[in-house]
């Protein structure tokens, strides 16, 4: 079925895909497209295509992770790829090896598509200039997690309908969330109204420049909202006291059924995982058969990353080289 | 009698007389032996130089050079950073006590002299330690370390975090009028940060460090001054504010000078852009006002000293993620061109632009050079302020590369330099 893309009129510009930023509506829709016809053969009983048969993609992850790393290892094998998983984090090239060495060692592996994760912000920009195949950002410090702004586009599109016109909220550690970097980028893009909702240490500086208005106060920023997104809250990037204590993290920020009452009767819940049960999300909502999305999301995180890497594999790397 | 070499048709710069004409200078020996509009190509000399119109002005004093000597000569020697000064025109700076060991001691003051002295093309002074081991905890021999010839005190990048210790050390500086040099940080605010705290650095996800740490900090070590009556050095102010306050303190009779590094005067926080870790530098590019507010204080005179802040860094230490790379820029080479190349955007006359890298930190430090006056070093700098080129970091003359300025266009060029009558530099 991928080999059908000729039919698509535009055709992805850019080599890597290292952040939302950067990206036009087009690039996104094309993604979502593509996107939704991966979840169409994954719901299948065999779910195998052949779009990146003979291609080699590596995961190489700095930073620990399973479910985003687990995601594409499943996504690259079911389009035929050739998957090897480095788990950097745990090897010596922790100290003394340059991330920069790293990525030259890596190109001379000849790989097709790297897809990278690192704590440290433009980490992965810095090593896509050292390598000539596709980098995908598979979460960079707190810059940007791309993928993951995807496959919640994706979920939003499938279950609550066109992105557009809707109210969205994003709640909790916004200072420290790559996460919600690229969401409230690519939300905005698609023109949703975007609603930060954080106590003032957990919010970035200049955030009103996002396009998105903030709140402090989660159930006056949770009024009219369609979708409520909640953040995990990165107790291990917490080197100071941002908060008094998880309990009044959850007193006041903690998504129960009475503050997520104040949103839109049916609204939604996200939630990107892994989540801290009873800090910033009550077992109960996000368990919830009907309200809840967040197994979709896991699902919709294969799917969308299928389309990012198929797209990647096959792109022009001439059009859009320049601005990668 | 020894040679004398004169230098004619040449567009005199003397930033301490406030003069800008043409004329010529002559050197005999080490000195200046005359100048003036009426040494032109007639008058005697055994050595003639048509300096045909271009700039002749006295060497730069640069208060803020780190090399990596001793201790980690790898990144930078005396003599290299002292080929990249003469190719800069500067002819004399100041070298911090931050290096392996610590310049704390007066055997090591020594160290440096002797070093300088037999290795580098240019005038080195050391500053020395303002604590044991830069610690921030136990004072120096500051009054012995003096007499050896440290020009000033600093505690190197790292502020004295300890009032106290600060307070009881400026007091005993101030029994021998010693110089004491500050840097305006509240390190607890500023640890770990990549950039200017603010919108950009939160867009790109990297901890920034926020102006007010600058302020309180400057606040604490201008009362300090005052209650101490030590001499004050504020080394590296960055902000609007932080200017203002110390204008405030000077006109209150608080005896405070201050620098400014010359990239803060060129650069503002996006220039950091996808992460350039030749722009990691401390105190951080701020926002365009506050870059403006420091050109402005140049120009009212406000501020004493431009300095390079020269910090050379390897590649294995500035080729990893920015929060992961070290601070530091070099400029010794690039600070008379920054200079001049605000000249060309009409934000300095050239004589505002060049007296606080000549007589403005030649009278911090009470040295005679500095100035186009008979009997006074002969450390000249020949320059053409409108040359036009590509800033190339490889064909730096630094051991280390990570210049901000690398790919920048800049306007002012380095003829020539002479330290005591002797040429160091030449371009071919």
């Amino acid at each position: 079925m991928a080999s059908k893309e000729a039919e698509t009129p535009y055709a992805f510009p850019h080599r890597h895909l290292l952040g939302i930023e950067g990206l036009n509506r087009l690039d996104i829709e094309l993604l979502l497209d593509k996107g939704d016809r991966y979840v169409e053969l994954n719901r299948q009983h065999v779910k195998h295509a052949d779009a990146l048969a003979g291609r080699t993609l590596i995961n190489v992850f700095f930073e620990n992770s399973t479910r985003t790393q687990g995601s594409f290892e499943i996504a690259g094998r079911r389009l035929g790829a050739d998957v090897m998983n480095m788990s950097v984090a745990t090897s010596s090239l922790k100290k003394g090896e340059t991330i920069i060495d790293t990525a030259m060692t890596l190109n001379a592996m000849r790989p097709d598509l790297l897809v990278i994760r690192h704590s440290a912000s433009g980490a992965v920009k810095l090593l896509s200039r050292k390598v000539d195949c596709a980098v995908i950002n598979a979460g960079d410090g707190t810059h940007e997690h791309p993928t993951q702004a995807l496959l919640d586009a994706l979920t939003i599109r499938r279950r609550v309908g066109e992105i557009s016109g809707l109210r969205v909220a994003i709640c909790g550690d916004i200072l420290h969330s790559r996460v919600a970097r690229s969401n409230a980028i690519l939300l905005n893009l698609l023109g949703a109204e975007v609603r930060l909702i954080a106590p003032r240490t957990l919010t970035p500086p200049g955030v009103a420049d996002w396009g998105a208005e903030v709140f402090t106060d989660m159930r006056k920023g949770l009024e009219g909202c369609d979708v409520v997104m909640m953040l995990r809250l990165q107790q291990e990037r917490m080197d100071g006291a941002y908060l008094p204590s998880a309990r009044e993290f959850f007193h006041f920020y903690g998504l129960d059924f009475e503050k997520l009452s104040h949103a839109k009767p049916n609204a939604f819940v996200m939630h990107p995982g892994p989540m801290n049960r009873g800090v910033e999300i009550e077992s109960g909502v996000a368990d919830h058969k009907s309200r809840s999305l967040i197994t979709e999301q896991v699902e919709m995180g294969v799917a969308v990353r299928m389309a990012v890497l198929e797209t990647l594999a096959n792109a022009k790397p001439d059009i859009g080289a320049k601005n990668a | 009698m020894t040679a004398r070499t004169l230098i004619y048709n040449a567009r005199l710069i003397d930033p301490a007389d406030g003069l800008d004409h043409k004329g010529g200078v002559l050197i005999d020996g080490a000195l200046i032996a005359d100048v003036g509009p009426h040494l032109t190509r007639t008058a005697a000399a055994e050595l003639k130089i048509d300096a045909k119109g271009k700039c002749l002005a006295p060497g730069l004093i640069d208060l803020r050079v780190k090399t990596g000597e001793p201790g980690a000569e790898s990144k930078e020697t005396l003599a290299t950073a002292s080929e990249a000064a003469a190719a800069g025109g500067v002819t004399s700076f100041v070298v911090m006590p931050d290096t392996k060991p610590v310049i704390d001691s007066v055997a090591l003051v020594d160290f440096i002299q002797r070093r300088a002295r037999d290795t580098a093309k240019v005038k080195i002074y050391p500053a020395g330690g303002l604590t044991l081991g830069l610690e921030g905890q136990k004072m120096t021999e500051l009054g012995m370390i003096r007499e050896a010839g440290a020009v000033f005190f600093c505690n190197g990048d790292q502020a004295v975090s300890d009032a106290g210790v600060l307070r009881r050390a400026m007091t005993y500086a101030s029994s021998f009028d010693a110089l004491v040099a500050s840097r305006p940080d509240t390190h607890s605010l500023t640890r770990n940060t990549v950039m200017n705290h603010g919108a950009f650095a939160a867009r790109l996800g990297v901890r920034g460090a926020p102006m007010e740490a600058e302020w309180i900090a400057l606040a604490r070590d201008l009362t300090l001054a005052e209650t101490t009556r030590a001499r004050l050095l504020v080394d590296t102010i960055s902000t609007g504010r932080s200017l203002a306050a110390i204008e405030d303190a000077r006109e209150n009779g608080v005896k405070v000078a201050c620098t400014v590094a010359a990239y803060s005067l060129f650069f503002n926080e996006l220039d950091v852009g996808d992460y350039l870790t030749y722009c990691k530098v401390f105190p951080p590019f701020r926002p365009e006002a506050d870059r403006l507010a420091m050109i402005d204080g140049v120009k009212r005179g406000a501020i004493d000293a431009i300095v390079s802040a020269h910090d050379p860094q390897p590649p294995e230490d500035k080729r990893l993620p920015i929060e992961e790379a070290t601070y530091g820029a070099v400029g010794l080479e690039t600070l008379l061109p920054a200079l001049t190349s605000l000249v060309a955007q009409e934000h300095l006359t050239l004589l505002e632009a060049l007296k606080p890298v000549t007589s403005g930190p030649a009278d911090i430090l009470g040295l005679p050079q500095g100035r186009l006056a008979i009997g006074t070093p002969a450390d000249l700098v020949m320059f053409d302020p409108a040359a036009p080129w590509l800033c190339d970091r490889d064909d730096l003359s630094s051991r280390s590369k990570n210049s901000p300025f690398d790919g920048r266009r800049l306007e002012g060029r380095v003829l020539r330099t002479w330290v005591d009558g002797v040429t160091v530099f030449e371009r071919a």
